[in-house]
């Protein structure tokens, strides 16, 4: 269904006439063209009025034609595609799309909250600050839910995205950001040279400005001239234009942050393609093309829909050959908006008005008016007469005191350019004042590597921006890859013009005069800040909430402080001005999260036996990065005590085992092993023999435990060292930091082989027996043969060897058996079989850590950064005989003093009861307070051993405390019961179960 | 009593099943394969005996031992610069061998410390005409041909696991050749990662292959 489109013009523009598109806004059809962005098919369609004002819900229409807009903002697609507050200036028109005006209920055109305007006089900046300040208990029940209703921008979806993001990296000599004259300039001198280069261009198509103005270059059209650059560009293989990539902040190292919108132009991304993609671009020089933002001059009325920037207006006609109006009248305080007057003319657009505050007119201003046939007035708007459809007139004050009014369907008004200094002072570089083109330009302390050309610089003219783009490319290629001649400069047909402009920032009138259409800040709010003392730019932003908006005040924030500057008497570089901060333009958190979303929000580590474990139905439970079967289900049991409970009293009666190769695993190996181990370690290792395994405890060196686990010597040069799960890498990287920091005199050489090996731990009285049916039966495994923490390599049957170790962690008789990691998978199948004749089962970490639990061995909830050796029962473990990491600062008063929390067991009074970690310690009959908190229980498991729920706590001066009644408080689950402090062993405290 | 029966398995055996994954429109952009049968050994010089070291490496492996990020390939396989003194020795593995150490502790006893990580490591082979631009969407490290030509390595990251990634010699069509070595642990994850980057330029996964 194709519809008309009554303010396309006949011919003319950058569009494809043979492809229309169908589109629907606020749920109405129509019609635009390939090329098409969406705020261009509005205006083609004849739609002026697009959404509704944040504070005011005042109507808006569309103002610019680029990413700067701060009133199109509308809600793009639908479901779970829905996208809020998405620019209708920068959306590429698609067959199918779908867009909805925000922030106006029931209708755009009636929108009930619009009353907020009646109220407007006690609406103004700092309003809610007064207001709302008490009672303070309101604010975030009441007064902030309210206005954030009223004040909303765009609903999101609420759902999740389907679409995927990614990341990248790219890596060139030279970056040129911005593809209008300077940057094509700029990237043809630098890829002329050879030098690796990148052209980035927010737009879908290059060319910038170049597409929406006339004008020669190199004896051709400009349009022409862009072609001929961009295939130049494309025959450079060292060249890479990157079109839909906005470059939006600038970091450390020459590194870019750009965002290159790969598919937001398609209604559904195709299959196996991202919607957006975040480029990391490293550059060894970069060079600002970015051009410059019209501003608009603050008048009453200046907000209507149909008042527009000259320049957007110029480009809906030039480039969309779509006409903003039929009768335009045109504000100006300088030359540039008179290519407006002309473009419309051209058109065939009538113009009603020239209203410019300038006195003097050129001869081609004066030709062109006396052609067309327009009054030119010396003047300003006093009012905007028109409503929410659009402009029906203007109220001219003029120059010489009389008043007239002008009937105009559309008005453009230029108040100069500001150049875009965002990238620039994104390491807090200043911008400067220039007085001869009224605008801050770049100062002198920019990013390191970059430099800025063209409009971006303050260069307003065709051909500067030319020279100045051939040059910055040029040098910036010479400063990096560059190799070649750079060539000559483009060179623009009429070598003019610096801009005229007699700024003119403010006008008195009847109505509210906009700074910020985003936020709403008026003229007044402005003076206001200034009454109220808020004078400078950082207060005056913070208090209007000028700037703050989307659009990061790329309309308003020099015109507001230009305002500030006014009615405080000072002059605009005595008010300063504020800086910017990345990002330059709205990045979605989805592109920044990239690939690392949901499951795959970090990478997974697999033990060896997880696909096996997975076969029989195993649970899987997240143990830092790793995927830890968590127990075995049989048929029948439904809940995981039930499991659970099964698998403890299997392994204390017979025998099981556990994939524990998660443990972290270090080779050390020279001859100065043992004492480097001597110095990491609070006990000795260089007197462990070979062929013995011992625990030791490491501290760190504020002499709080780091981490524990069992080291082997497995040669007189050759120490293995096995680290909890969790403290892997962070004790590898201590580990090197003490070698190649500390103790580089040491030979000794470190690396990690927890991935080289699988281990499991098989535990139960019938242990040495499944061991006996696999292991090569001419090797002893009797307590003579193999005693408590002996270690060796030994055959299994089948051609295999593994490392057995005799350690225990469960209390039982137990081993632990590592084989090469490729055949974890085949020793739990073969552990089940060898121990098929004693009823072997698997385990999983919980009856791991009920095990732990019932023998009072602590872990991670114990080894919690707070705890020293002796809070954790082990402070006889160190040497006296040697020095070690964490000595010194372990005898610290306050590490010492007796009424530490130390670990001890936590038993209910009432048997049936639960226990639950986190509960807090208090004494009987004390009231609950932070006094009389004692410490808290840091590990609970049922036990099935002892028919009750158990666990171990830190409690102060617990261990002479064994016996004594105290209250378990646990508030957050509302719980209060009685428990006893007890001997952390619970089962078998002699130890004589694992000696065998 | 039962025989036991030891079936290898490598880390990626699980994950993939060689045909085109992602894109089919086209021939295959990137083209992937886990190389299986290799033996790694990390080789530590002890202090002051770099050149030693050196030298054994030379005689055992027939190449001269890397002393910035490179991986020299020989016939014998491929030495893999893996930090200051140190190496990692990549070579093809004779049938069910497991003990690779052995065959190496006479020539660097003394000299070196060795540790085995040939299970602790998976093995990707990446190629085809788009290999660079799918491993610019994982890695930082800049692979341009004339930045990491054929033989240049770098110890780098991908996806916040360790990695090495290295340059072979160009495939026949032209197109480049990287090997990467990660943490067996992390493969499974890591290759859901590559799958992703690689899908719009279509995947053909290929058979394993030995080194």
């Amino acid at each position: 269904m194709t519809v008309y489109q009554p303010n396309r013009l006949d011919k003319g523009g950058l569009i494809d006439r043979s492809t229309p598109l169908d589109f629907t806004f606020d749920g109405k059809h129509l019609t635009g063209f390939a090329g098409d962005t969406l705020a261009s098919a509005l205006v083609a369609n004849g739609v002026t009025l697009v959404g509704r004002s944040f504070k005011y819900h005042r109507p808006r229409g569309i103002l610019t034609a680029g990413s700067e807009e701060p009133n199109a903002l509308v809600e793009l697609r639908s479901g779970n595609r829905r996208e809020a507050n998405t620019k209708a200036t920068t959306t590429e028109l698609y067959y199918g799309l779908e867009a909805q005006s925000q922030n106006r209920w029931p209708s755009l055109a009636f929108d009930v909250m619009s009353v907020n305007q009646l109220f407007s006089p006690i609406f103004v900046a700092g309003f809610y600050y007064k207001t709302f300040m008490w009672p303070a208990k309101f604010w975030e029940k009441l007064y902030e839910p309210a206005i954030r209703r009223a004040a909303g921008l765009g609903r999101p979806s609420g759902l999740a995205d389907p679409d995927h993001y990614e990341k990248a990296w790219a890596h060139c000599d030279v970056l040129v950001v911005g593809s209008g004259a300077s940057g094509l300039a700029a990237a043809l001198a630098a890829g002329r040279t050879g030098a690796r280069t990148i052209l980035a261009e927010e737009d879908s198509r290059a060319g910038g400005r170049l597409l929406s103005d006339q004008g020669e270059i190199d004896g051709v059209s400009a349009r022409d001239w862009v072609e001929g650059a961009l295939a130049e560009l494309a025959s450079l293989p060292n060249v890479r234009l990157m079109t839909r990539t906005a470059v939006f902040g600038v970091y450390d190292g020459g590194t870019y942050g750009a965002l290159e919108r790969v598919n937001d132009h398609v209604p559904v991304p195709p299959r196996h393609q991202v919607r957006q993609r975040l480029w990391r671009i490293v550059a060894k020089r970069c060079v600002v093309a970015a051009g410059a933002v019209e501003r608009p001059i603050v008048f009453s009325g200046n907000d209507r829909p149909g008042v527009m920037m000259a320049s957007a207006v110029r480009t809906y006609i030039d480039r969309f050959a779509a006409r903003p109006g039929r009768n335009l009248a045109v504000f100006a305080n300088n030359d540039d908006a008179w290519k407006t007057v002309e473009a419309a003319h051209r058109a065939g657009i009538g113009i009603a008005a020239v209203v410019d505050v300038r006195k003097e007119l050129t001869q081609a201003q004066r030709t062109l008016a006396q052609a067309a046939g327009f009054p030119v007035l010396n003047g300003v708007i006093h009012d905007v007469h028109g409503g929410a459809k659009g402009v029906s007139g203007i109220e001219v004050q003029l120059a010489s005191g009389k008043r007239e009014t002008i009937a105009a369907d559309c008005l453009a008004m230029s108040g100069g350019w500001n150049p875009a200094v965002g990238l620039s002072s994104h390491h807090r570089g200043r911008p400067k004042w220039r007085e001869d083109i009224a605008a801050f330009v770049p100062g002198d302390d920019i990013p390191a590597g970059m430099v800025v050309a063209g409009a971006a610089n303050g260069a307003f003219s065709l051909d500067a921006c030319l020279r100045e783009g051939h040059e910055a490319g040029a040098a910036a290629a010479a400063g990096s890859g560059g190799r070649k001649a750079a060539g000559n400069a483009a060179v623009a047909a009429n070598p003019d013009d610096a801009l005229s402009i007699a700024p003119v920032w403010h006008v008195e009138g009847k109505h509210k005069a906009f700074v910020d259409f985003q936020h709403d800040v008026t003229a007044s709010d402005v003076a206001l800040a200034q009454r109220e003392g808020f004078e400078s730019v950082e207060h005056l932003k913070r208090y209007t909430t000028l700037g703050m908006a989307t659009d990061q005040g790329k309309n308003s924030n020099v015109t507001g402080l230009a305002i500030m500057a006014e009615v405080s008497g000072r002059s605009i570089p005595q008010t300063g001005t504020t800086i910017y901060r990345p990002p330059q333009v709205p990045v979605a958190i989805g592109a920044l999260a990239g690939h690392n979303r949901d499951e795959k929000f970090h990478a997974a580590r697999q033990a060896p036996s997880n696909h096996w474990a997975a076969e029989r139905g195993a649970p899987f439970v997240d143990t830092g990065l790793w995927k830890r079967a968590q127990w075995y289900p049989l048929p029948g049991e439904n809940d995981w005590l039930t499991s659970v409970n099964r698998e403890v009293v299997t392994v204390r009666n017979g025998v099981g085992f556990c994939d524990v190769s998660t443990l972290g695993k270090i080779d050390v190996m020279g001859p100065d092993a043992g004492t480097f181990l001597d110095r990491v370690y609070i006990n000795l290792f260089s007197t462990l023999a070979v062929g013995k395994a011992r625990y030791g405890l490491m501290l760190r060196d504020d002499g709080i435990v780091m981490d524990d686990g069992t080291t082997s010597r497995l040669a007189e040069d050759h120490y293995f060292m096995t680290t909890t799960t969790a403290k892997a890498g962070p004790v590898m990287q201590y580990l090197e930091y003490c070698r190649q920091v500390l103790w580089p005199e040491l030979d000794v050489q470190l690396t990690s082989c927890t991935d080289q090996w699988a281990t499991f731990s098989v535990a139960g009285p019938k242990s040495r027996d499944l061991l006996r049916n696999i292991v090569d039966p001419a090797e002893d495994l009797s307590n003579e043969g193999f005693p408590f923490m002996g270690v060796r390599e030994v055959p299994l049957r089948g051609g295999m060897y593994a490392r057995l170790f005799r350690i225990s962690f469960s209390g039982e008789m137990a081993f632990e058996i590592s084989v090469p990691a490729r055949y974890g998978d085949a020793l739990a199948r073969n552990l089940m079989i060898a121990g098929e004749p004693f009823g072997v089962i698997p385990y999983g970490t919980e009856a791991l850590g009920v095990m732990r639990i019932e023998k009072g061995h602590v872990a991670g909830p114990e080894l919690n950064g707070t705890t020293t050796a002796d809070d954790l029962g082990l402070g006889k473990m160190a040497s006296k005989k040697k020095d070690f990491v964490g000595r010194v600062m372990a005898t610290r008063e306050a590490l010492v003093a007796p009424d530490r929390q130390v670990v001890v067991g936590i038993k209910p009074v009432d048997k049936a009861r639960r226990l639950r970690s986190g509960a807090h310690i208090i004494p009987k009959g004390a009231i609950v307070g932070p006094d009389t908190d004692q410490g808290y229980v840091t590990s609970v498991c049922h036990s099935p051993m002892l028919g009750q729920w158990v666990g171990l706590g830190l409690v102060e001066r617990g261990r002479e405390r064994f016996g004594e009644i105290v209250r378990a408080h646990d508030p957050l689950r509302g719980e209060d019961y009685d428990v006893e402090i007890c001997n952390p062993v619970f089962y078998d405290p002699e130890g004589g179960r694992q000696r065998g | 009593m039962a025989e036991f029966v030891w079936h290898a398995v490598s880390p990626l055996q699980h994950s993939f099943t060689p045909g085109r994954m992602g894109e089919t429109a086209d021939a295959a952009g990137v083209r992937m394969a886990e190389i299986r049968n290799f033996n790694l050994v990390q080789i530590f010089a002890r202090r002051g005996q770099w050149s030693a070291v050196a030298k054994a490496a030379k005689a055992h492996f027939g190449v001269e031992a890397p002393t910035r990020p490179q991986a020299v390939s020989g016939k014998a396989g491929v030495l893999l610069w893996s930090g200051p003194d140190q190496l990692s020795a990549l070579t093809a593995r004779r049938g069910d061998e497991i003990r690779p150490l052995d065959a190496l502790r006479d020539r660097f006893a003394g000299i070196a410390s060795l540790s085995d990580q040939s299970d602790g490591r998976c093995l990707l082979r990446i190629s085809g005409a788009r290999a660079r631009d799918m491993l610019a969407k994982v890695s930082s490290v800049d692979l341009d041909a004339a930045v990491f030509p054929v033989g240049a390595a770098a110890a780098t990251a991908i996806d916040h696991t360790a990695a090495n990634l290295w340059r072979e010699a160009d495939a026949a069509d032209g197109s480049p050749v990287f090997k990467l070595l990660v943490f067996s642990s992390f493969a499974d994850s890591l290759w859901d990662t590559l799958v992703d980057a690689a899908a719009e330029y279509g995947i053909e996964v290929e058979s394993p292959a030995g080194l």
